[in-house]
């Protein structure tokens, strides 16, 4: 018995890692911003400076490319600091370690018009036509939310980008109690805007 | 770790969610919250025993091997009863435990831990080499080592009950009577014979009577259920078994008539295994007492007439209200760990009376309601809110208007052949070399294949189109309305996945609303015909399709957002663990197709 009683496992006391993810256009750059703006330190590397569809940039980390290969070490010095990882990514992050992630929601029909724009900008082609696309990328964030609540380390909370950026008040509020940090909401409340609301379908 | 659970056996959330919208029932409604209620996807076949286990196991069937109440020996063809397995032994025939997966509380015991298992079917015989606090539920058995049927004395010579055990009440002198019960079987000069015990009736006036028996002095009223009492059985010199029960008496002017519960293990004195460990069962005996059968309420008395709905529902509310003292018991002492209890009275008066007396069924809802208030109440005391809470049920619930007779609708496609002239069709007189398919249980088809069954005549190459055969056939019986009898029937590879898989049934019959499997199907009997009105009491059921006959779960978390909310996630919700992480799937592995246009466009982008 007194075995069983040692055998426990050990409760973390770490800090987790807070994650901002979701498809790409769907206002992960702006939660990023909201956050920072919020108080919390952001963990990027400014390669990929702010441009036309980021004005604000893109607070990424050319480092969770390498989530796939298994490199994630560096998100050990990262508890109670947040990231961007996006959803794709998201079931490559070190089992070890804690999560919170926000996971940003928009209409797929509006990231797929905005992720066209920023192909054209790239120069990029995409021969999929966007039916195809809509349902795989649906298809896709299904089984994000399937398999994430069902992960032991992995709290997560869906943001609706439309809500955050016409009536943020509430939201920063709930994120805030989400993580549990005592965070500037006003100062995070000021970041959405309408102009931000771009290249909607 | 803290966690509580509650099950409600058989908690409909179609029900529930149309009394909540009316306001009826504010404890669930004020747990339910804005996210923590969610219908529960239940494994399929959606039985008690099958369902509560693979809660328990967060796994289907293949993995814990109970895949219908009844299974068979394939080499003989011979039914028994799933969760009440036997072994021959150096001292006889010995019960033995169901199955032995690993479950919530064995998982959480493991941890290091206190678990408590109260009234969670499929857990007879006890452990003993876990350290799980537990009183078994459904399955376990009475002192005969059966499922257990009551005794109904009469004064009437010629009063009979089908499966009732009915004994005569002589009159010794006026208004007093004698009578014996039938107690465990026991070697005699005459070979194994039940061991007696007599007892004596003294009618006092119209409404009161004394029963003695044994050094039992019980004080009667008409119509109303004694409390638990204890009764000794000799079986030899050295030998005895005691047993409890509760008796009624149910006439007490002209024929006079009493009723005894099946003589169930009394838990402090069993010759089997039936709790653990024991201060454990004699502190809950102490908080109690109660009584001890997998299936304490008496639907085989109401069906045959031995007790009235009253009397029926009285004693559905004293097991009830005892449950809920050794379950309040627990609960204060709760510093740690694991505790469950099941709660299966709603089960019972559904079966009885969804689909005749509504009222009856919603104050049950309302009384449960209640119930889970009391619990929230006594956690917020005891400073356990932050514990993990959760309340759920097993499966749903659908009435049921039609028997289906399915060895008759096999045979009457050609499936089954019974030999010449038998006078009860049935498995035990098939004609296997021109059969190739036969039911038994009361969801389960089997093939009678070659090399498996004893006689099987179906080969390797027969046994896939033979299988999508039986289901396109099945899927377009209709019943007398012209409705859909069966509204799914998955193959074993569907619904099953585990080391048991093989032993499964080939076929799960999913029948539709308000259609079941007969009883006598449930025995592999093949009455007359195919499709039967049900004019009894039973009158609702379960064993159904599973998509129809959702459970329920509540939670002080959140479980709205967790997709396809299924029995498989409450281990991940009770202990943070899943015990079968097969159907976590990480994304990628979810669905391949698209994977690739994914990626493309993610690079295109600039994000890969």
């Amino acid at each position: 018995m007194f075995k069983k009683l040692f055998q426990r496992p050990e409760v973390s006391t770490a800090k987790p890692v807070v994650i901002v993810s979701g498809l790409p256009r769907s206002g992960t750059s702006m939660m990023m911003k909201m956050l920072a703006e919020g108080g919390l330190e952001t963990v990027t590397d400014s390669l990929r400076q702010a441009d036309e569809d980021n004005p604000n940039g893109y607070f990424e980390i050319e480092l969770s490319k390498n989530l796939k290969d298994g490199d994630g070490k560096w998100l050990r010095t990262a508890g109670g600091k947040v990231v961007k990882v996006i959803s794709y990514l998201l079931e490559f992050l070190p089992d070890d370690l804690d999560y919170a992630v926000i996971f940003m929601e928009r209409e797929i029909s509006e990231i797929l018009a905005s992720q066209k724009k920023m192909l054209q900008r790239r120069n990029e082609t995409s021969s999929v036509p966007d039916a195809e696309m809509e349902s795989q990328f649906r298809e896709h964030v299904r089984a994000v939310k399937f398999w994430a609540a069902r992960k032991p380390n992995m709290r997560i909370m869906y943001v609706k980008y439309n809500e955050m950026v016409d009536q943020p008040a509430d939201l920063c509020v709930s994120i805030a109690e989400f993580l549990d940090l005592p965070l500037n909401i006003s100062a995070m409340q000021a970041v959405p805007s309408q102009s931000l609301y771009r290249n909607r379908a | 770790m803290r966690s509580v659970l509650v099950g409600f056996d058989a908690f409909d959330p179609f029900t529930y969610e149309a009394l909540a919208g009316n306001g009826e029932l504010p404890n669930l409604t004020a747990l339910a919250g804005k996210s923590g209620y969610s219908r529960l996807k239940v494994c399929a076949p959606p039985q008690t025993e099958v369902s509560w286990t693979s809660i328990a196991t967060g796994s289907d069937p293949g993995t814990h091997g109970i895949f219908d109440f009844v299974h068979r020996d394939p080499a003989t063809y011979v039914p028994y009863v799933s969760i009440l397995p036997t072994k021959q032994s150096a001292v006889g025939e010995q019960f033995i435990p169901p199955y032995t997966a690993r479950t919530i509380f064995s998982e959480a015991a493991d941890m290091g831990y206190p678990a408590i298992a109260l009234w969670w079917p499929a857990l007879f015989p006890a452990r003993l080499d876990l350290p799980i606090s537990t009183i078994p539920g459904l399955g376990t058995p009475d002192v005969r080592g059966q499922l257990g049927v009551g005794t109904y004395a009469t004064s009437d010579p010629d009063e009979k009950k089908e499966k009732t055990r009915v004994t005569l009440l002589k009159e010794s002198s006026k208004g007093k009577y004698l009578g014996a019960l039938d107690g465990p079987l026991t070697k005699t000069g005459a070979g194994l014979q039940p061991a007696k015990l007599e007892f004596s009736l003294d009618i006092l006036d119209d409404t009161q009577a004394a029963l003695r028996i044994g050094t039992v002095e019980m004080p009667l009223i008409l119509g109303q259920w004694s409390p638990i009492f204890e009764i000794k059985f000799k079986l030899g010199l050295l030998f005895n078994v005691t047993a409890i029960t509760k008796a009624i008496l149910t006439r007490a002017r002209g024929k006079i008539s009493l009723y005894f519960l099946p003589l169930q293990i009394h838990p402090l004195s069993s010759t089997w295994h039936y709790g653990a460990p024991k201060p454990f069962i004699k502190e809950s005996w102490n908080a109690g007492p109660f009584l001890t059968l997998g299936w304490p309420q008496d639907t085989t008395a109401l069906e045959e007439g031995c007790i009235t709905d009253d009397q029926f529902l009285a004693l559905c509310d004293s097991i009830f209200e005892s449950r809920k003292r050794v379950f309040y018991h627990h609960l204060s002492k709760m510093k740690e760990g694991v505790l469950a209890g099941v709660f299966d009275c709603l089960d019972r008066v559904q079966h009885m009376f969804l689909r005749d007396r509504t009222d009856i069924v919603r104050d049950w809802y309302c009384r449960l309601d209640g119930f889970v208030g009391d619990v929230r109440s006594k956690m917020s005391s005891l400073g356990l809110d932050k514990a993990r809470f959760l309340v759920m049920s097993d499966h749903g619930f659908r009435k049921y208007r039609y028997k289906v007779h399915l060895n008759r609708w096999l045979a009457g496609n050609g499936y089954l052949a019974f030999s010449n002239g038998a006078a009860e069709p049935g498995l035990q007189n098939v004609a296997w070399d021109e059969s190739s398919a036969y039911a038994l249980g009361l969801n389960s088809i089997y093939l009678n294949v070659k090399g498996r069954e004893g006689k099987g005549c179906v080969t390797a190459e027969q046994i896939e189109p033979l299988l999508a055969e039986i289901k396109a056939k099945l899927l377009n019986l209709r019943g007398p309305d012209g409705s859909n009898a069966v509204s799914s029937v998955f193959m074993k590879h569907e619904v099953f996945s585990g080391p048991y898989l093989r032993l499964g049934p080939d076929l799960v019959v999913g029948y539709a609303p308000n259609y079941r499997a007969s009883s006598e199907t449930g025995l592999g009997k093949a009455p007359q015909s195919t499709i039967e009105e049900n004019r009894d009491h039973w009158g609702a059921d379960h064993c159904i399709d599973p998509a129809e006959v959702p459970g329920v779960l509540f939670a002080n978390r959140d479980v709205a957002n967790i997709p396809e909310v299924s029995f498989r996630d409450i281990p991940f919700l009770m202990i943070g663990k899943h015990l079968d992480q097969s159907y976590v799937k990480p994304p990628s592995e979810q669905n391949r197709q698209g994977q690739e246009n994914i990626e493309d466009r993610l690079k295109g982008l600039g994000y890969l």
